[in-house]
């Protein structure tokens, strides 16, 4: 089946954005959470300017309509281990 | 099995290989080099499809090559979702593709992609009954999760190393040496992060010119004066705000927590692949991704590559790649001017102008893309190629800004840019922000506003005549 | 938007949108709701999607159990399937005083129809695979208790409730509410102002300011809860586990990703929903305490959400004086989202039908003026 992939992750294609943005999702938050792009591994790096722009052209070019969905840590997916130890510092700080 | 192809190495490449190693992969004993990234000398190997898509189970391969996307998740040594692009082969290493049934080259799951039609609404999905409702759970339960949980022996939990800086610089491409060395020229201590192996960003490139010898420019100054301290392959992974910022990093053996009192910011961008048909398909490729895999790490995925750009930096790539004998089914282009196209025109590449790509056709991996005249929806003209090189706008990297509360801005044009002032600072004052993320568009634009950055970083942190006049020279200059 | 209607309900999270979508299913559709950001914006947008029927009072066990059931057929009922996955919730009690409050609850829940059992460590080691039970004293565990996708069910109930002629109005804040002595008169937002007699205030950690614009004091405060997500891998943790120690809580989602939180003590009362270096460190170091295989799985992402506390845990519901229409539907802290589907059906048939219920009695504001609270003890994370 012939898919223009805006996710590769999540495979969200243009299609889709088209869709929930039929269905009243018309802000880049609402956006992501009912197609689910940038929810995926790469969080987003891959995906969320070409949403961005696919909002802003239908909705005439205006660019102010595509804020940023809000960032949020971790920039790359990092095992659980990594900050485990962080706790004894932060007990060591807080005396 | 059709095999990458593997070049000589060009002189002054930053990304020498090493000894030869072998590692396994699902059962078959492969050839790789020590520092080679694995998803290179698997693509060396002919091996295409690197995984299957979650929902359709369409065939997945490396895209980006420098660790941002999905493409090239492998599971390896036991563990699940490992970029194969960023780890480099080890000997010994036991590699294996974590999705797909009955394995990622023959999945036949691909048939949720031939069926479903234009869109599968996983919202409106098995709603009609709840008695299918809650089977139907069970069943997609099964299916789901990228790979199987670890089954290699439970981590150490691994040491933290924290600490305080004056500053914090993170991305060592232009913009970010730029601003480490200045930093560090004007008496402060920085610490520079850089995600990958190597610092350069897009000085790495082969089509950036000269780009390899002033990274060497760059190693020698920065070595030469103290206080940087710089760790590679350590990605900044969170900015916290708060009373002093906390930047926090890790690389596989250690995480650093560092408070830092100011933040230069250089991430650079994400490179993108344009919106068209098919635009998911192995063996389509960023101008930079190709550029790492032929010019740094010497290996040919697949040829003929058509390369399809409006850029200089595509179009050199172009040339660079007919200079190293890649056989190329020629250059999609609506430039009609400029040295680099006259360039390419006097090395007889085939240049089809005015057109652009609408389709791409494949099974598993690129077969043929086709071509539309700018003015129309119809495809007029298919090319047969097995790569492609396609550009689009970059992404800006402004993630890590935006967590700490810097304010961010869209266009059309250049995707989420960083807001700075004309001495490079964010609206939090604490942070500044310099290169391509800050709309910069060249690194000879990025350079420059990294040393503006720095400088006002600098004098941000300790008033100084000196700075303030080299600032002042910078601004008027 | 319209500038008239029988009801206004301000908030369009799940407890908001659980009763117009009730209401609309009984036949009142003359009902606004006023919703500040996008559908999802607060705390139905950011939980954890945990819903379990293990509660220490009577009125929030037959919530719970009630609201189990509806969950059952709610993808059926909204057309979005919220992929509820039954897989059981697993308390562990780490002291002998725990112990014996969960064994008293366990009691409570069973007398009341609920089949959670007190079950050895060992028992709960082969719940899941890898558990690491040293100092774990007791567990109680309960199969039918589960874990859904919040957002299906808030986009789901609004789409129902938006085809049976609810208006539901997004981006759209309420600024003041006009009050003519007993009576509520008006509803003003940015964008208008509704005339009405009856206001439902469902606006969760903004209850409080809500109610002031009416001339209402709550007891409710907002605290920020953060949680995290892991990458997506395949089934291999059947239940929710919950450290009561700690208060941290994790499951495998659906997608396969291990998502949760962990309560902390030192929080202070704010509106704040930034990320924070601390959660990460000690949700990481609690969840590979209790499984060590979670050790290399990825985190993804972190980010938070609230809760709307009150000072016994339980919820404000119903009137409150000296207001003739103005209702209250908040204070659930962790727990609005699993309750939802009860409250809106019950809130729903008094408001239209005036049938009485319990707890609008037992959770009335007057509770705190007169001293008569129970407080919830198993309010995690």
């Amino acid at each position: 089946m012939g898919r223009t992939i805006v996710c590769r992750c999540e495979d969200v294609t243009v299609e889709d954005l088209n869709q929930a943005f039929s269905e009243g999702y018309r802000d880049l938050e609402s956006l992501k959470r009912y197609t689910g792009f940038s929810t995926g591994f790469c969080q987003g790096k891959c995906c969320t300017a070409h949403a961005a722009r696919f909002l802003s052209a239908l909705k005439g070019g205006d660019d102010t309509v595509a804020d940023p969905i809000r960032t949020r840590p971790l920039l790359h997916p990092t095992p659980a281990s990594h900050f485990a130890r962080a706790v004894e510092l932060l007990d060591e700080e807080s005396k | 099995m059709a095999q990458g192809r593997r070049i000589k190495s060009p002189e002054g490449n930053p990304f020498e290989r090493g000894k030869q190693v072998r590692f396994q992969f699902e059962g078959r004993s492969l050839q790789g080099y020590d520092h080679e990234p694995l998803a290179v000398a698997l693509m060396a190997a002919g091996v295409r499809v690197f995984g299957r898509s979650l929902k359709y189970h369409r065939p997945r391969g490396p895209v980006c090559l420098h660790g941002h996307c999905s493409g090239c998740l492998m599971r390896v040594n036991g563990v699940a979702n490992i970029r194969t692009c960023e780890t480099p082969c080890r000997s010994g290493m036991v590699v294996e593709r974590q999705t797909g049934w009955p394995s990622a080259g023959l999945d036949f799951f691909r048939a949720v992609d031939l069926l479903s039609g234009e869109r599968l609404d996983h919202h409106g999905m098995f709603t009609a009954s709840s008695v299918l409702n809650r089977i139907a759970g069970y069943v997609v339960r099964k299916l789901s999760g990228l790979g199987a949980p670890p089954t290699a022996d439970p981590q150490t939990p691994v040491p933290i190393s924290r600490f305080s800086s004056d500053a914090v610089v993170i991305g060592a491409g232009a913009a970010g040496l730029s601003a480490a060395k200045t930093l560090s020229g004007c008496g402060h201590n920085v610490v520079l992060l850089e995600a990958e192996e190597h610092r350069g960003g897009r000085l790495l490139d082969g089509a950036t010119q000269n780009g390899w010898e002033r990274i060497r420019d760059f190693k020698e100054e920065i070595e030469s004066v103290a206080g940087i301290e710089i760790h590679v392959k350590t990605p900044a992974l969170a900015v916290y705000p708060g009373d002093t910022l906390q930047v926090v990093a890790g690389n596989e053996g250690k995480t650093f927590w560092i408070s830092a009192r100011r933040l230069i910011v250089c991430t650079g961008t994400y490179e993108q692949i344009p919106l068209f048909e098919n635009n998911d398909l192995p063996g389509i490729f960023g101008p930079r991704a190709m550029d790492r895999l032929v010019c740094g790490y010497s290996v040919v995925p697949a040829e003929p590559v058509l390369v399809v750009g409006e850029r200089d930096a595509t179009l050199r790539l172009a040339g660079r790649l007919r200079e190293l004998n890649v056989t190329l089914a020629g250059v999609v282009t609506t430039r009609t001017e400029g040295d680099a196209l006259t360039s390419l025109k006097r090395k007889n590449v085939e240049i089809f102008q005015d057109r652009r790509i609408v389709r791409a056709l494949g099974g598993k991996w690129l077969d043929r893309v086709e071509l539309a005249h700018r003015s129309s929806e119809q495809s007029d003209l298919v090319l047969d190629c097995r790569a492609c090189v396609v550009e689009a706008p970059p992404a800006p990297a402004y993630e890590l800004a935006h967590h700490a509360g810097c304010r961010v801005s869209f266009s059309s044009q250049s995707g989420y840019l960083v807001q700075v002032n004309d001495e490079g600072q964010t609206t939090h004052g604490q942070i500044f922000a310099a290169g391509h993320i800050a709309g910069s568009d060249s690194v000879d634009a990025a350079a420059q506003s990294g040393e503006r950055a720095g400088l006002a970083c600098a004098l941000s942190l300790k008033d100084d005549a000196q700075v303030r006049r080299r600032l002042e020279s910078m601004q008027k200059g | 938007m319209r500038d008239r209607a029988e009801l206004v309900i301000i908030g369009g999270g799940i407890v908001g949108l659980s009763l117009a979508y009730q209401l609309a299913r009984m036949g009142m559709t003359d009902v606004v709701v006023l919703e500040q950001g996008y559908l999802c914006f607060g705390a139905s947008g950011r939980n954890g999607g945990g819903v379990r029927q293990q509660w220490s009072t009577e009125e929030n066990i037959l919530l719970a159990k009630q609201s189990v059931r509806m969950f059952r057929q709610l993808s059926r009922e909204i057309g979005h399937n919220i992929w509820f996955r039954q897989g059981g919730y697993l308390f562990l009690a780490r002291n002998a005083e725990t112990a014996a409050a969960l064994e008293k609850t366990v009691k409570l829940q069973n007398r009341m129809g609920v089949g959670t059992r007190i079950i050895s460590p060992a028992a709960a080691a082969r719940l899941v695979a890898g558990l690491h039970t040293e100092g774990i004293e007791a567990c109680s565990y309960n199969s039918s208790d589960g874990v859904l996708f919040p957002w299906p069910a808030v986009w789901g109930m609004a789409s129902v409730a938006r085809q049976l002629g609810v208006q539901i109005n997004t981006h759209t804040r309420v600024t003041g509410i006009d009050v003519k002595g007993r009576e509520v008169v008006k509803v003003v937002t940015d964008r208008g102002a509704v005339a009405t007699r009856r206001v439902v205030n469902a606006a969760g950690a903004w209850s409080w300011q809500i109610a002031r614009m009416a001339g209402v004091e709550l007891p409710n405060k907002p605290y920020r809860h953060e949680i995290l997500v892991t990458e997506p891998l395949k089934p291999f943790l059947e239940p929710m586990l919950s450290d009561l120690s700690n208060g941290m809580y994790f499951s495998q989602t659906m997608r396969g990703e291990i998502l949760g939180g962990i309560s902390d003590p030192d929080e202070p009362s704010s509106m704040e929903t930034g990320s924070s270096f601390r959660f990460l460190a000690r949700m990481c170091s609690s969840m590979i305490r209790l499984l060590p295989r979670l050790s290399r799985v990825k985190i993804l992402r972190q980010w938070a959400g609230y809760y709307d506390e009150t000072p016994d845990g339980q919820p404000i519901l119903g009137r409150v004086e000296p207001l003739d229409g103005f209702i209250q539907l908040n204070g659930f802290g962790g727990h609005g989202f699993m309750l939802a589907p009860a409250i809106g059906k019950i809130a729903a048939e008094w408001i239209l039908r005036k049938v009485d219920h319990r707890i609008f009695h037992t959770y009335a504001l007057s509770r705190f003026k007169h001293g008569e609270t129970r407080k919830e003890n198993f309010v995690i994370g």
